[in-house]
Protein backbone atom coordinates (compact mmCIF):
# COMPACT_ATOMS: atom_id res chain seq x y z
CA UNK A 1 0.00 0.00 0.00
CA UNK A 2 1.32 3.35 -0.87
CA UNK A 3 1.50 5.89 1.83
CA UNK A 4 -1.09 8.26 1.20
CA UNK A 5 -3.90 5.48 2.18
CA UNK A 6 -1.43 3.96 4.91
CA UNK A 7 -1.91 7.22 6.27
CA UNK A 8 -5.65 7.23 5.80
CA UNK A 9 -6.00 4.26 8.02
CA UNK A 10 -3.62 5.41 10.39
CA UNK A 11 -5.68 8.40 10.95
CA UNK A 12 -8.73 6.02 10.83
CA UNK A 13 -7.37 4.29 14.10
CA UNK A 14 -6.28 7.70 15.73
CA UNK A 15 -10.34 8.85 15.60
CA UNK A 16 -11.17 6.14 17.24
CA UNK A 17 -8.53 6.67 19.85
CA UNK A 18 -9.69 9.71 20.09
CA UNK A 19 -13.00 9.09 20.04
CA UNK A 20 -12.91 7.26 23.23
CA UNK A 21 -10.39 9.40 24.52
CA UNK A 22 -12.84 12.72 24.43
CA UNK A 23 -15.25 10.94 26.69
CA UNK A 24 -12.92 9.52 29.00
CA UNK A 25 -11.31 12.97 29.36
CA UNK A 26 -14.11 14.89 29.47
CA UNK A 27 -15.01 13.15 32.39
CA UNK A 28 -11.80 13.55 34.00
CA UNK A 29 -12.35 17.08 32.97
CA UNK A 30 -15.81 17.70 34.79
CA UNK A 31 -15.18 16.08 37.70
CA UNK A 32 -11.79 18.66 38.16
CA UNK A 33 -13.35 21.41 36.45
CA UNK A 34 -16.07 21.26 39.17
CA UNK A 35 -14.93 19.21 42.01
CA UNK A 36 -11.64 20.53 41.87
CA UNK A 37 -10.59 16.85 42.67
CA UNK A 38 -8.05 15.22 40.67
CA UNK A 39 -9.49 11.93 40.43
CA UNK A 40 -6.23 9.54 39.81
CA UNK A 41 -8.85 6.35 39.95
CA UNK A 42 -10.64 7.59 36.59
CA UNK A 43 -8.84 5.14 34.57
CA UNK A 44 -10.35 1.89 37.13
CA UNK A 45 -14.06 3.31 36.80
CA UNK A 46 -12.89 2.67 32.42
CA UNK A 47 -12.13 -0.71 33.27
CA UNK A 48 -14.93 -1.48 34.90
CA UNK A 49 -16.58 -0.60 32.05
CA UNK A 50 -15.16 -2.74 30.10
CA UNK A 51 -15.33 -5.21 32.72
CA UNK A 52 -19.26 -4.96 33.22
CA UNK A 53 -19.58 -4.96 29.76
CA UNK A 54 -18.05 -8.36 29.33
CA UNK A 55 -20.41 -9.52 32.83
CA UNK A 56 -23.31 -8.27 31.02
CA UNK A 57 -22.64 -9.61 27.30
CA UNK A 58 -22.11 -13.00 29.07
CA UNK A 59 -25.27 -12.78 30.55
CA UNK A 60 -27.03 -12.04 27.64
CA UNK A 61 -26.48 -14.17 24.80
CA UNK A 62 -29.32 -14.24 22.18
CA UNK A 63 -27.74 -12.31 19.88
CA UNK A 64 -24.44 -9.62 20.16
CA UNK A 65 -26.75 -6.55 19.80
CA UNK A 66 -28.75 -7.23 22.66
CA UNK A 67 -25.94 -7.97 25.06
CA UNK A 68 -24.16 -4.91 23.77
CA UNK A 69 -27.11 -2.57 24.40
CA UNK A 70 -27.36 -3.59 27.58
CA UNK A 71 -24.18 -3.14 28.65
CA UNK A 72 -24.05 -0.06 27.39
CA UNK A 73 -26.95 1.00 29.40
CA UNK A 74 -25.97 -0.86 32.49
CA UNK A 75 -21.61 -0.57 32.74
CA UNK A 76 -21.92 3.76 32.34
CA UNK A 77 -25.04 2.95 35.42
CA UNK A 78 -23.44 1.15 37.68
CA UNK A 79 -20.55 2.57 37.49
CA UNK A 80 -21.39 6.27 37.74
CA UNK A 81 -23.43 4.57 40.96
CA UNK A 82 -20.49 3.22 42.61
CA UNK A 83 -18.79 6.86 41.86
CA UNK A 84 -21.49 8.15 44.07
CA UNK A 85 -21.07 6.03 46.75
CA UNK A 86 -17.13 6.46 46.73
CA UNK A 87 -18.05 10.56 46.87
CA UNK A 88 -20.56 9.79 49.52
CA UNK A 89 -18.26 7.47 51.67
CA UNK A 90 -14.52 9.12 50.85
CA UNK A 91 -14.72 12.74 49.42
CA UNK A 92 -16.96 13.65 51.04
CA UNK A 93 -16.02 13.03 54.30
CA UNK A 94 -12.37 14.92 53.73
CA UNK A 95 -14.31 17.86 52.57
CA UNK A 96 -12.86 17.48 48.84
CA UNK A 97 -9.69 18.89 50.24
CA UNK A 98 -7.59 18.83 46.90
CA UNK A 99 -4.36 16.95 48.56
CA UNK A 100 -6.31 14.55 50.12
CA UNK A 101 -8.67 13.28 47.53
CA UNK A 102 -5.49 12.96 45.75
CA UNK A 103 -4.31 10.60 48.74
CA UNK A 104 -8.05 8.97 48.62
CA UNK A 105 -8.36 8.45 44.87
CA UNK A 106 -5.36 6.09 44.71
CA UNK A 107 -6.52 4.07 47.26
CA UNK A 108 -9.50 3.80 45.26
CA UNK A 109 -7.60 3.13 42.12
CA UNK A 110 -6.17 0.08 43.85
CA UNK A 111 -9.35 -1.03 45.93
CA UNK A 112 -11.58 -1.30 42.36
CA UNK A 113 -8.36 -2.84 40.75
CA UNK A 114 -7.42 -5.50 43.36
CA UNK A 115 -11.19 -6.46 43.35
CA UNK A 116 -11.49 -6.64 40.04
CA UNK A 117 -8.59 -8.95 40.29
CA UNK A 118 -9.95 -11.28 42.14
CA UNK A 119 -13.22 -11.37 40.83
CA UNK A 120 -12.94 -11.37 37.38
CA UNK A 121 -9.38 -12.51 37.24
CA UNK A 122 -5.96 -11.82 35.54
CA UNK A 123 -7.35 -12.48 31.89
CA UNK A 124 -8.50 -10.46 29.54
CA UNK A 125 -11.54 -11.31 28.14
CA UNK A 126 -13.28 -10.18 24.59
CA UNK A 127 -16.69 -8.63 23.67
CA UNK A 128 -18.23 -9.29 20.71
CA UNK A 129 -19.20 -6.33 18.86
CA UNK A 130 -22.66 -6.21 17.85
CA UNK A 131 -22.05 -5.63 14.37
CA UNK A 132 -18.72 -5.88 11.91
CA UNK A 133 -18.83 -5.90 8.47
CA UNK A 134 -15.79 -4.95 6.52
CA UNK A 135 -16.32 -2.13 4.33
CA UNK A 136 -13.80 -1.31 2.16
CA UNK A 137 -12.79 2.24 1.38
CA UNK A 138 -11.94 4.27 -1.58
CA UNK A 139 -9.00 6.74 -2.30
CA UNK A 140 -7.87 9.12 -5.02
CA UNK A 141 -5.18 9.13 -7.03
CA UNK A 142 -4.43 11.64 -9.48
CA UNK A 143 -4.14 10.44 -13.12
CA UNK A 144 -3.65 11.84 -16.69
CA UNK A 145 -7.10 12.51 -16.26
CA UNK A 146 -7.65 14.49 -13.22
CA UNK A 147 -8.82 12.36 -9.88
CA UNK A 148 -10.11 9.10 -10.55
CA UNK A 149 -11.34 7.24 -7.45
CA UNK A 150 -9.57 3.78 -6.73
CA UNK A 151 -10.02 0.86 -4.26
CA UNK A 152 -6.43 0.09 -3.31
CA UNK A 153 -6.31 -3.80 -1.68
CA UNK A 154 -6.23 -3.55 2.26
CA UNK A 155 -7.76 0.22 2.06
CA UNK A 156 -10.70 -0.72 4.78
CA UNK A 157 -12.19 -0.52 8.49
CA UNK A 158 -14.78 -2.03 10.16
CA UNK A 159 -18.41 -0.92 10.12
CA UNK A 160 -18.12 -0.93 14.08
CA UNK A 161 -15.00 1.08 14.17
CA UNK A 162 -16.97 3.86 12.40
CA UNK A 163 -19.67 3.55 14.74
CA UNK A 164 -17.80 4.28 17.76
CA UNK A 165 -16.53 7.15 16.32
CA UNK A 166 -20.24 8.27 15.38
CA UNK A 167 -21.56 7.28 18.82
CA UNK A 168 -18.57 9.32 20.73
CA UNK A 169 -19.47 12.50 18.64
CA UNK A 170 -23.29 11.83 19.03
CA UNK A 171 -22.62 11.67 22.88
CA UNK A 172 -20.83 14.95 23.23
CA UNK A 173 -23.02 16.57 21.95
CA UNK A 174 -25.98 15.57 24.28
CA UNK A 175 -23.10 16.51 26.77
CA UNK A 176 -22.96 19.77 25.63
CA UNK A 177 -26.38 20.66 25.07
CA UNK A 178 -26.70 19.45 28.77
CA UNK A 179 -24.06 21.62 29.74
CA UNK A 180 -25.21 24.66 27.93
CA UNK A 181 -29.05 24.40 27.38
CA UNK A 182 -30.57 22.91 30.71
CA UNK A 183 -31.26 23.85 34.30
CA UNK A 184 -28.90 21.17 35.37
CA UNK A 185 -26.53 22.20 33.11
CA UNK A 186 -26.68 25.97 34.48
CA UNK A 187 -26.21 24.75 38.01
CA UNK A 188 -23.23 22.67 37.28
CA UNK A 189 -21.75 25.41 35.74
CA UNK A 190 -22.88 28.22 38.27
CA UNK A 191 -21.37 25.75 40.75
CA UNK A 192 -17.76 25.53 39.03
CA UNK A 193 -17.37 29.22 38.73
CA UNK A 194 -18.24 29.70 42.75
CA UNK A 195 -19.98 26.86 44.89
CA UNK A 196 -19.67 29.33 48.01
CA UNK A 197 -22.30 31.43 45.92
CA UNK A 198 -24.39 28.72 44.57
CA UNK A 199 -24.89 27.57 48.07
CA UNK A 200 -25.96 31.19 48.84
CA UNK A 201 -28.70 30.81 45.65
CA UNK A 202 -30.11 27.61 47.54
CA UNK A 203 -28.11 25.21 45.53
CA UNK A 204 -27.33 22.10 47.06
CA UNK A 205 -23.50 21.80 45.94
CA UNK A 206 -22.87 17.99 47.80
CA UNK A 207 -25.84 17.08 45.65
CA UNK A 208 -24.21 18.70 41.99
CA UNK A 209 -20.48 17.06 43.60
CA UNK A 210 -22.11 13.22 43.80
CA UNK A 211 -23.89 13.46 40.36
CA UNK A 212 -20.86 15.15 39.02
CA UNK A 213 -18.49 12.79 39.96
CA UNK A 214 -21.32 9.79 38.94
CA UNK A 215 -21.55 11.28 35.14
CA UNK A 216 -17.62 11.87 34.84
CA UNK A 217 -17.21 7.91 36.10
CA UNK A 218 -20.35 7.18 33.52
CA UNK A 219 -18.48 8.78 30.87
CA UNK A 220 -14.91 7.12 31.27
CA UNK A 221 -17.26 3.81 31.37
CA UNK A 222 -19.43 4.76 28.21
CA UNK A 223 -16.06 4.99 26.44
CA UNK A 224 -14.66 1.75 27.64
CA UNK A 225 -18.06 -0.22 26.41
CA UNK A 226 -17.32 1.51 23.38
CA UNK A 227 -13.61 -0.02 23.19
CA UNK A 228 -13.88 -3.24 24.59
CA UNK A 229 -14.88 -4.94 21.00
CA UNK A 230 -11.70 -3.81 20.07
CA UNK A 231 -9.52 -3.56 22.92
CA UNK A 232 -10.78 -6.52 25.36
CA UNK A 233 -11.40 -6.16 29.01
CA UNK A 234 -8.30 -6.82 31.11
CA UNK A 235 -8.15 -4.99 35.28
CA UNK A 236 -5.09 -3.64 34.00
CA UNK A 237 -6.36 -1.84 31.54
CA UNK A 238 -7.46 1.34 33.09
CA UNK A 239 -3.45 3.32 33.13
CA UNK A 240 -3.12 3.69 29.32
CA UNK A 241 -7.04 5.62 29.18
CA UNK A 242 -5.40 7.58 32.90
CA UNK A 243 -2.68 8.62 31.58
CA UNK A 244 -3.41 9.90 28.30
CA UNK A 245 -6.81 11.76 29.80
CA UNK A 246 -4.40 13.68 32.29
CA UNK A 247 -2.43 14.20 29.31
CA UNK A 248 -5.48 15.70 27.22
CA UNK A 249 -6.94 17.69 30.38
CA UNK A 250 -3.66 19.26 30.98
CA UNK A 251 -3.01 20.36 27.39
CA UNK A 252 -6.87 21.10 26.59
CA UNK A 253 -6.74 23.35 30.01
CA UNK A 254 -8.04 22.28 33.29
CA UNK A 255 -12.15 22.23 33.72
CA UNK A 256 -12.48 23.30 30.12
CA UNK A 257 -14.43 20.71 28.07
CA UNK A 258 -14.23 22.36 24.60
CA UNK A 259 -10.21 22.50 25.40
CA UNK A 260 -10.03 18.84 26.32
CA UNK A 261 -12.52 17.65 23.49
CA UNK A 262 -9.86 19.13 21.01
CA UNK A 263 -6.89 18.00 23.06
CA UNK A 264 -8.47 14.43 22.45
CA UNK A 265 -8.43 14.50 18.58
CA UNK A 266 -5.08 15.83 18.46
CA UNK A 267 -3.51 13.53 21.04
CA UNK A 268 -5.90 10.86 20.22
CA UNK A 269 -4.83 11.21 16.32
CA UNK A 270 -0.85 11.42 16.66
CA UNK A 271 -1.22 8.45 19.38
CA UNK A 272 -3.05 6.55 16.63
CA UNK A 273 -0.53 7.32 13.88
CA UNK A 274 2.85 7.02 15.41
CA UNK A 275 1.64 4.13 16.99
CA UNK A 276 0.66 2.04 13.15
CA UNK A 277 3.92 4.22 11.97
CA UNK A 278 6.38 3.31 14.56
CA UNK A 279 5.50 2.51 18.26
CA UNK A 280 2.53 2.98 20.71
CA UNK A 281 5.80 3.73 23.31
CA UNK A 282 6.98 6.33 20.91
CA UNK A 283 3.29 8.33 21.11
CA UNK A 284 3.03 7.81 24.92
CA UNK A 285 7.07 9.58 24.93
CA UNK A 286 5.87 12.50 22.16
CA UNK A 287 2.46 13.19 24.21
CA UNK A 288 4.41 13.41 27.48
CA UNK A 289 6.44 15.73 26.34
CA UNK A 290 4.04 18.13 24.51
CA UNK A 291 2.65 18.17 28.01
CA UNK A 292 5.90 19.18 29.48
CA UNK A 293 6.02 21.98 26.82
CA UNK A 294 2.31 22.66 27.61
CA UNK A 295 3.07 23.58 31.51
CA UNK A 296 6.45 25.39 30.91
CA UNK A 297 5.12 27.60 28.33
CA UNK A 298 1.27 27.53 29.00
CA UNK A 299 0.60 26.21 32.38
CA UNK A 300 -3.50 26.97 32.11
CA UNK A 301 -3.36 24.43 28.87
CA UNK A 302 -4.26 25.58 25.43
CA UNK A 303 -7.94 26.53 26.19
CA UNK A 304 -7.64 27.26 30.24
CA UNK A 305 -7.81 30.14 31.68
CA UNK A 306 -5.14 31.70 33.58
CA UNK A 307 -5.22 31.96 37.42
CA UNK A 308 -6.54 35.26 38.69
CA UNK B 1 -38.14 38.76 62.62
CA UNK B 2 -34.29 37.65 62.04
CA UNK B 3 -32.99 37.05 65.44
CA UNK B 4 -29.25 36.47 65.80
CA UNK B 5 -28.52 35.78 69.31
CA UNK B 6 -25.37 35.11 71.28
CA UNK B 7 -23.74 33.30 68.63
CA UNK B 8 -19.75 32.50 67.99
CA UNK B 9 -18.58 32.05 64.30
CA UNK B 10 -15.24 30.73 63.15
CA UNK B 11 -13.28 29.90 60.17
CA UNK B 12 -11.54 26.43 60.90
CA UNK B 13 -9.77 27.16 64.01
CA UNK B 14 -9.91 31.42 63.88
CA UNK B 15 -12.59 32.46 66.19
CA UNK B 16 -13.91 35.47 64.55
CA UNK B 17 -17.30 36.12 66.42
CA UNK B 18 -17.52 36.24 69.81
CA UNK B 19 -21.23 36.24 71.90
CA UNK B 20 -23.11 38.35 68.94
CA UNK B 21 -26.65 39.39 68.62
CA UNK B 22 -28.40 41.46 66.94
CA UNK B 23 -32.09 41.82 65.42
CA UNK B 24 -34.27 43.32 62.33
CA UNK B 25 -37.20 43.60 61.82
CA UNK B 26 -39.53 43.50 58.40
CA UNK B 27 -39.24 46.77 56.58
CA UNK B 28 -36.69 47.63 58.75
CA UNK B 29 -32.89 49.18 57.75
CA UNK B 30 -30.13 47.62 60.10
CA UNK B 31 -26.74 49.03 58.96
CA UNK B 32 -23.77 47.45 60.66
CA UNK B 33 -20.41 49.49 61.21
CA UNK B 34 -16.95 48.61 62.12
CA UNK B 35 -13.63 48.83 61.27
CA UNK B 36 -12.15 46.28 58.65
CA UNK B 37 -11.71 43.04 59.94
CA UNK B 38 -14.55 43.58 62.92
CA UNK B 39 -16.01 40.73 61.79
CA UNK B 40 -19.37 42.42 59.86
CA UNK B 41 -18.94 40.49 56.36
CA UNK B 42 -18.48 37.23 59.05
CA UNK B 43 -21.75 37.94 60.56
CA UNK B 44 -23.69 38.09 57.32
CA UNK B 45 -21.95 34.96 56.64
CA UNK B 46 -23.10 33.31 59.31
CA UNK B 47 -26.62 34.32 58.88
CA UNK B 48 -26.45 32.26 55.26
CA UNK B 49 -24.87 29.49 57.02
CA UNK B 50 -21.59 29.86 55.40
CA UNK B 51 -19.56 30.12 58.25
CA UNK B 52 -19.83 27.68 61.20
CA UNK B 53 -22.14 28.97 64.24
CA UNK B 54 -20.14 27.25 67.06
CA UNK B 55 -22.45 28.72 69.55
CA UNK B 56 -25.85 30.29 69.99
CA UNK B 57 -28.98 30.73 67.55
CA UNK B 58 -29.77 32.43 64.43
CA UNK B 59 -34.01 32.20 64.08
CA UNK B 60 -35.97 33.44 61.44
CA UNK B 61 -39.63 33.49 63.49
CA UNK B 62 -40.07 30.76 64.71
CA UNK B 63 -37.35 29.11 62.40
CA UNK B 64 -33.76 28.37 63.51
CA UNK B 65 -31.89 28.81 60.62
CA UNK B 66 -28.20 28.08 62.31
CA UNK B 67 -29.61 24.17 62.27
CA UNK B 68 -30.35 24.79 58.33
CA UNK B 69 -28.12 23.01 55.44
CA UNK B 70 -26.49 26.29 53.93
CA UNK B 71 -28.35 25.43 50.90
CA UNK B 72 -31.81 25.74 52.45
CA UNK B 73 -31.58 28.96 54.04
CA UNK B 74 -32.37 31.34 51.27
CA UNK B 75 -35.59 28.86 50.39
CA UNK B 76 -36.32 30.24 53.68
CA UNK B 77 -36.04 33.97 52.31
CA UNK B 78 -32.34 35.33 53.03
CA UNK B 79 -30.96 36.89 50.22
CA UNK B 80 -27.39 37.73 49.82
CA UNK B 81 -25.26 40.05 48.03
CA UNK B 82 -21.62 39.95 48.66
CA UNK B 83 -18.90 42.18 48.85
CA UNK B 84 -17.09 42.17 44.95
CA UNK B 85 -20.49 41.22 44.07
CA UNK B 86 -18.90 37.49 43.06
CA UNK B 87 -21.18 37.21 40.05
CA UNK B 88 -21.24 33.61 37.82
CA UNK B 89 -18.45 35.10 35.94
CA UNK B 90 -19.17 33.21 32.39
CA UNK B 91 -22.51 32.91 32.92
CA UNK B 92 -24.72 35.74 31.06
CA UNK B 93 -26.89 38.36 32.90
CA UNK B 94 -30.36 36.11 32.17
CA UNK B 95 -28.33 32.73 33.36
CA UNK B 96 -27.62 34.79 36.65
CA UNK B 97 -30.44 36.25 37.27
CA UNK B 98 -32.40 32.28 36.95
CA UNK B 99 -29.88 30.93 39.76
CA UNK B 100 -31.72 33.09 41.63
CA UNK B 101 -35.05 32.84 40.46
CA UNK B 102 -34.53 29.09 40.77
CA UNK B 103 -33.84 29.54 44.34
CA UNK B 104 -36.95 29.87 45.40
CA UNK B 105 -39.24 28.93 41.76
CA UNK B 106 -40.09 32.57 41.41
CA UNK B 107 -41.44 33.03 38.01
CA UNK B 108 -41.47 35.70 35.16
CA UNK B 109 -43.28 38.20 37.00
CA UNK B 110 -40.70 38.35 39.71
CA UNK B 111 -37.90 38.55 36.59
CA UNK B 112 -40.19 41.46 35.08
CA UNK B 113 -40.10 43.70 38.15
CA UNK B 114 -36.79 43.25 39.13
CA UNK B 115 -35.99 44.78 35.53
CA UNK B 116 -37.63 47.10 36.08
CA UNK B 117 -35.81 48.18 38.70
CA UNK B 118 -32.54 48.24 36.72
CA UNK B 119 -33.62 48.90 33.21
CA UNK B 120 -29.89 48.80 31.55
CA UNK B 121 -29.81 45.22 32.65
CA UNK B 122 -32.63 44.27 30.28
CA UNK B 123 -30.48 45.58 27.37
CA UNK B 124 -27.73 43.60 28.31
CA UNK B 125 -29.46 39.84 29.37
CA UNK B 126 -27.16 38.22 26.85
CA UNK B 127 -24.01 39.57 28.04
CA UNK B 128 -21.63 37.70 29.69
CA UNK B 129 -21.69 39.08 33.56
CA UNK B 130 -17.68 39.50 33.18
CA UNK B 131 -18.24 41.66 30.62
CA UNK B 132 -20.44 44.26 32.65
CA UNK B 133 -18.86 47.62 34.12
CA UNK B 134 -18.67 47.61 37.76
CA UNK B 135 -21.98 49.63 38.14
CA UNK B 136 -23.55 46.85 35.97
CA UNK B 137 -22.31 44.31 37.62
CA UNK B 138 -23.65 45.67 40.91
CA UNK B 139 -27.15 45.92 39.29
CA UNK B 140 -26.89 42.14 38.58
CA UNK B 141 -25.68 40.86 41.78
CA UNK B 142 -28.63 42.89 43.15
CA UNK B 143 -30.93 41.42 40.62
CA UNK B 144 -29.72 38.09 41.34
CA UNK B 145 -30.94 38.63 45.47
CA UNK B 146 -34.17 40.16 44.31
CA UNK B 147 -35.39 37.44 41.75
CA UNK B 148 -35.11 34.87 45.05
CA UNK B 149 -38.16 37.44 45.99
CA UNK B 150 -36.40 37.86 49.85
CA UNK B 151 -37.72 38.52 52.94
CA UNK B 152 -34.18 39.86 53.89
CA UNK B 153 -31.46 40.63 52.08
CA UNK B 154 -28.00 41.36 52.86
CA UNK B 155 -25.89 43.53 50.77
CA UNK B 156 -21.78 43.76 51.87
CA UNK B 157 -20.84 47.04 50.60
CA UNK B 158 -22.97 47.68 48.20
CA UNK B 159 -22.10 50.66 46.74
CA UNK B 160 -18.75 50.27 47.10
CA UNK B 161 -16.15 51.81 44.22
CA UNK B 162 -19.21 52.80 42.52
CA UNK B 163 -20.16 56.56 40.66
CA UNK B 164 -22.38 58.49 42.64
CA UNK B 165 -25.62 57.99 40.42
CA UNK B 166 -25.08 54.47 40.71
CA UNK B 167 -24.90 55.25 44.51
CA UNK B 168 -27.87 56.99 44.60
CA UNK B 169 -29.52 54.31 42.48
CA UNK B 170 -28.83 51.45 44.83
CA UNK B 171 -29.79 53.81 47.66
CA UNK B 172 -33.22 54.05 45.89
CA UNK B 173 -33.64 50.59 45.70
CA UNK B 174 -32.51 49.89 49.40
CA UNK B 175 -35.39 52.35 49.81
CA UNK B 176 -38.13 50.72 48.10
CA UNK B 177 -37.14 47.23 49.64
CA UNK B 178 -37.94 48.82 53.02
CA UNK B 179 -41.44 50.30 51.80
CA UNK B 180 -42.34 46.32 50.27
CA UNK B 181 -41.71 45.66 53.72
CA UNK B 182 -38.07 43.95 53.43
CA UNK B 183 -35.83 43.67 56.16
CA UNK B 184 -32.14 44.88 55.19
CA UNK B 185 -28.81 44.07 56.96
CA UNK B 186 -26.23 46.47 54.96
CA UNK B 187 -22.70 46.77 55.91
CA UNK B 188 -21.72 50.42 54.51
CA UNK B 189 -18.48 51.95 55.08
CA UNK B 190 -19.73 55.47 54.66
CA UNK B 191 -21.14 56.58 57.70
CA UNK B 192 -23.55 59.53 56.27
CA UNK B 193 -24.65 57.06 53.88
CA UNK B 194 -25.83 54.57 56.67
CA UNK B 195 -27.06 57.45 58.98
CA UNK B 196 -29.48 58.52 56.24
CA UNK B 197 -30.68 55.07 55.57
CA UNK B 198 -30.39 53.24 58.36
CA UNK B 199 -33.59 52.58 60.76
CA UNK B 200 -30.50 51.53 63.46
CA UNK B 201 -26.99 51.10 63.16
CA UNK B 202 -25.06 48.07 65.15
CA UNK B 203 -21.60 48.61 65.36
CA UNK B 204 -19.42 45.38 65.39
CA UNK B 205 -16.14 45.68 67.11
CA UNK B 206 -13.36 42.61 67.55
CA UNK B 207 -16.16 40.13 66.65
CA UNK B 208 -18.79 41.63 69.13
CA UNK B 209 -22.03 44.51 68.83
CA UNK B 210 -21.01 46.32 71.70
CA UNK B 211 -23.47 49.26 70.70
CA UNK B 212 -26.72 49.28 69.06
CA UNK B 213 -28.51 52.73 68.19
CA UNK B 214 -30.87 54.53 65.56
CA UNK B 215 -29.47 56.71 63.25
CA UNK B 216 -30.77 59.82 64.98
CA UNK B 217 -29.07 58.75 68.29
CA UNK B 218 -25.84 58.22 66.31
CA UNK B 219 -26.01 61.87 64.57
CA UNK B 220 -26.52 63.56 67.95
CA UNK B 221 -23.26 61.10 69.81
CA UNK B 222 -20.45 61.59 66.96
CA UNK B 223 -18.09 60.70 69.56
CA UNK B 224 -19.63 56.78 68.92
CA UNK B 225 -18.39 57.08 65.73
CA UNK B 226 -14.81 58.04 66.60
CA UNK B 227 -14.97 55.38 69.19
CA UNK B 228 -15.65 52.78 66.82
CA UNK B 229 -14.46 53.64 63.86
CA UNK B 230 -11.57 56.07 64.40
CA UNK B 231 -13.38 58.67 62.04
CA UNK B 232 -14.52 62.04 62.63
Amino acid sequence: MEFGPYLFIASLEGAITAAVLALTAVGLSIVFGIMRVVNVAHGEFFMLGAVIAWWVTSMITAHPALGFVAALIVAPLLVGLLAIVSDHLVLRRINYDPERTIVATIGLLYVIQQTTLMTFGPEARPVEAPFNKRIALPWFELGENGFVLTWPWGLSTTTYKLAVIAAAIVILLILWLVMSRTRLGLIMRATQLDSEMAQAHGIHVDKVYALVFGLGAGLAALGAVLIVPIQQAHYLMGGDPLLLSFIVVIIGGLGSVAGTIVAAVLIGMSDGIISVFFTPTLAKIIATLLVAFVLVFRPQGLFGKPER
Amino acid sequence: MLVVDNIDAAYDQVQVLFSLSLSVKRGEILCLLGRNGAGKTTTLKSIMGLVSVQKGSIKLDDQVLSDLQPHKIPAAGIAYVPQGRRLFAELSVKQNMDIGLMARGAGADTFESVLEMFPRLKERLKQRAETLSGGEQQMLAMARALCMKPRIILLDEPTEGLQPSMISLIRDVILKLKQENVAVILVEQHVDSAMKMADRVAFIEHGRNPETMTGEQLQQNPATIRKYLGVE
